[in-house]
């Protein structure tokens, strides 16, 4: 992946649109650009943040408690008619 | 494609007190459920329990855990598309006398024929046989733990 800025086209709803040029205007951003990048820093980062803490969920768990959970919902899936 | 059985898993219903355990942060039901996911068994996410766990644990670590849960890559969320599925939700809450939360989750597994995944049998069971086919119900629990 290259560190170049790509052009990008993209659409965009009207209400966002006015948003991101309002962000401009009065100096919160400098450019359209700028808040789609952070705009999608953001999502990067809390993509990764859910993602984490399901990671720190699996490390805390009791893995013979989870086999033994995991065991009796498969044996009711078993029981369960074929569709 | 495989000629074996046929036969596919059907989709698991993930219903509020599961949505719930998520939002709590409960290792094991989630660590349940991401073992699930490394084996590819499908589940779904009734958009109206996913409501109501938010608004059980009202956290920004809660909201992530339930927007993780969808990000999964054999999950996906049932949503109240329509007018139609609209009626057909209140058909359900007055049939039942549901929570809107729990009968969207009654709603989607009867309309897919799926099964409930739970941690509350007891209430699913009370309600099996509300509507025209019978629930059918997985409960998540540790055969090893006393009921409480």
């Amino acid at each position: 992946m290259s560190d170049r800025k790509a052009r990008l086209t993209i659409t965009v709803d009207p209400h966002l649109t006015a948003y991101a040029e309002h962000l401009v205007e009065t100096g919160k951003a400098s450019s359209v650009s700028a808040v789609f990048n952070d705009a999608m820093e953001a999502r990067i980062q809390r993509e990764r943040r859910q993602r984490r803490l399901w990671k720190e969920a699996a490390e805390r768990a009791d893995p013979a408690k989870v086999a033994r959970m995991m065991a009796h919902v498969d044996a009711q899936a078993a029981a369960l008619p074929k569709r | 494609m495989s000629e074996d059985s046929g036969a596919t898993a059907p989709p698991y219903i993930v219903d509020l007190s599961v949505a719930v355990a998520v939002a709590r942060f409960d290792a094991s039901v989630m660590t349940l459920i991401q073992g699930y996911e490394a084996r590819g068994q499908s589940l779904v996410l009734p958009v109206l329990a996913l409501t109501g766990a938010s608004l059980d644990v009202r956290t920004e670590d809660a909201d992530d855990l339930l927007e993780g849960l969808e990000r999964l890559e054999n999950a996906e969320v049932a949503s109240l598309r329509d007018a139609e599925q609209a009626v057909r939700l209140a058909a359900v809450i007055a049939t039942t006398g549901l929570d809107p939360w729990d009968a969207h989750v009654a709603a989607v597994a009867d309309a897919a024929v799926c099964p409930i995944l739970t941690l509350d049998a007891p209430k699913w069971r009370q309600h099996s046989g509300d509507l025209d086919e019978p629930l059918h119900i997985i409960e998540i629990a540790d055969p090893d733990e006393p009921a409480g």
